[in-house]
């Protein structure tokens, strides 16, 4: 992510950030989104965001 | 004062003293009350010291023991709450400006179990700033010290449990954990601490960070003393509603079982970057502790591990949405990091916390898959020791990446236990992970692990 892209967000979302911390979130948010910009979104499609937990006698059935 | 042996016992051992009559929960309430007082003004690791309340509770405790009730193996023992657990009557303060006077009317179910087996509550832990952002110099409340060395972080954001237990003010304590707030204390404390599976203890009344990443748990000195709170928090609790109605089983007498014939996956990937060789030295020692005790140790593949940083786009898009309000409205009682960090959430699309979420669920079948083929997973809590204030307080300092966030994606239960320190002292840990709702192989592991090693037998000096 660059600057601009960070300055872009902000607008869009009406959020002001010190000019002088700008750098520091752009860090934060730059590897908290690499591994979402590196997926091919298409590649699996039906992967889905559910969240479920089973128990261990169940592990294996359904992922988990 | 109380000799020193007294605040670091075990609290199977409290409980058969009380048996005995060679102590009464009122003596070691009392007692606790005054080394608070004498130790916790360079520590910081209260907010509220609830005196009067505790020895009522002790009181009701004694009581008890007078007319031979010991069905609690907690009765009496004194337990400190991370100042995010609602508590009726008592000021709640998220370590945050913005609820410097919320006094709730409310109890967390957690505080309620605990209160149920008998427990005395000694007060409320600081943590950090609604269990995200580290208190800087000039905030409304202190950040608490790391009793190993009072110039570095305890971590967090459990920062006050884990301070109060390294320190013997406390024999256990109620923790929270999102991406590590129990395990990152645990660690740099030379402490036990569980993140049990998600749903296994209930977040009602405890205030949130992120729903879907925020676990509550136990934190004690050793893991016995975990199992103990655990089987007392445990169970379903119909106001949260992702408690799991997974029946609670026998968390204490699985631990004596050893751990011949288990399987230890350790993922190479990952959990390495960066470490400390002092860090990497005593993990590899626990391993071979391990294998002498029996278990099988073998390197396991997650092949999606390296996505798991996906973990802190789910974080922050999820605290800003719960602070969105008082964000845009109050921004002033906000930490500056704190306020820095939950904004940022707020630039997150929604497309990209979808596909996090996708990640997620991909993360998940990949260790579902590691453990089918071995019982646990072993890993360094955190790659390198505490960090020093100074370090912390540089304004370039970033959110350090942990090795504790992969299992709040995937919601396994993950212990902390001591397994080691640096030249320097400072307390090194290892963590492991099990199934959902295996604790109990967690917890057998941690404590067979423990009782070979005497490293949770060392204490600061203070």
């Amino acid at each position: 992510m660059t600057l601009e892209e960070l300055r872009d967000r902000m607008k869009a979302a009406r959020i002001e950030i010190a000019e002088n911390r700008l750098e520091v979130v752009r860090r934060l948010l730059t590897d908290a989104l690499r591994p979402i910009h590196a997926m091919d979104s298409r590649a699996n499609r039906t992967l889905e965001p559910a969240v479920t937990f089973d128990s261990v006698r169940s592990r294996g059935d359904r992922g988990q | 004062m109380a000799s020193e042996e007294l605040f670091y016992a075990t609290i199977r051992d409290i409980g058969a003293r009380f048996r005995r009559r060679a102590l009464s929960p009122v003596e070691l309430t009392r007692a606790h009350l005054e080394r608070i007082s004498q130790l916790d003004g360079k520590l910081h690791a209260f907010v509220t010291v609830t005196a009067d309340r505790a020895l009522a509770d002790a009181k009701a405790a004694e009581t008890a023991l007078g007319r031979g009730d010991i069905s609690s193996p907690l009765l009496g023992i004194p337990i400190g709450y991370k100042d995010i657990y609602a508590t009726r009557g008592i000021l709640t303060t998220g370590g945050s400006a913005l609820l410097a006077d919320w006094i709730p009317d409310e109890e967390s179910t957690c505080g309620v179990r605990l209160q149920r087996a008998g427990t005395v509550m000694l007060g409320k832990l600081i943590t950090h700033e609604f269990a995200f952002g580290i208190q800087f110099p000039g905030h409304r409340y202190e950040a608490a010290r790391n009793p190993w060395d009072l110039q570095r972080m305890p971590g967090g954001s459990s920062s006050g449990s884990g301070a109060a237990l390294a320190a013997g003010i406390a024999f256990g304590a109620l923790g929270s954990d999102t991406g590590g707030s129990i395990r990152g204390p645990a660690s740099f404390c030379g402490i036990a601490g569980l993140k049990p599976t998600y749903g296994r203890c209930s977040r009602a009344g405890v205030l949130t960070l992120s729903w879907t990443l925020d676990h509550t748990g136990p934190m004690a000195r050793t893991v016995e003393d975990c199992a103990y709170l655990l089987q007392a928090l445990a169970g379903y609790d119909a106001a949260d509603p992702a408690s799991s109605r997974e029946p609670v089983p026998d968390y204490v007498a699985p631990l004596g079982r050893g751990v011949r014939g288990l399987r230890v996956g350790v993922v190479r990937d990952y959990f390495f970057e960066g470490i400390d060789p002092e860090v990497e030295k005593g993990f590899e020692q626990a391993l071979a502790t391990l294998r002498q005790l029996g278990a099988t140790v073998e390197d396991v593949q997650i092949p999606t591990i390296q996505s798991a940083g996906a973990f802190m786009a789910i974080m922050l898009s999820e605290a800003f949405a719960y602070h969105e309000h008082d964000l845009r409205e109050h921004p002033e009682r906000f930490g500056e990091l704190l306020r820095e960090r939950l904004l940022a959430g707020g630039l997150i699309t929604a497309s990209e916390y979808v596909q996090a979420q996708r990640i997620r669920t991909r993360l998940q079948t990949d260790m579902a898959a590691a453990l089918r083929r071995v019982d646990v997973l072993a890993t360094p809590t955190s790659p390198k020791p505490a960090p020093t204030f100074t370090q912390v307080y540089d304004p370039e300092y970033g959110f350090p990446r942990g090795n504790t966030g992969p299992f709040n994606m995937t919601g396994l239960p993950s212990l902390a236990v001591p397994c080691g320190f640096t030249t320097s002292g400072l307390p090194i840990s290892l963590q492991i992970t099990g199934r959902p709702f295996d604790e109990t192989t967690v917890l057998r592991v941690g404590h067979t692990y423990e009782q070979a090693t005497d490293w949770h037998k060392r204490h600061p000096a203070l």
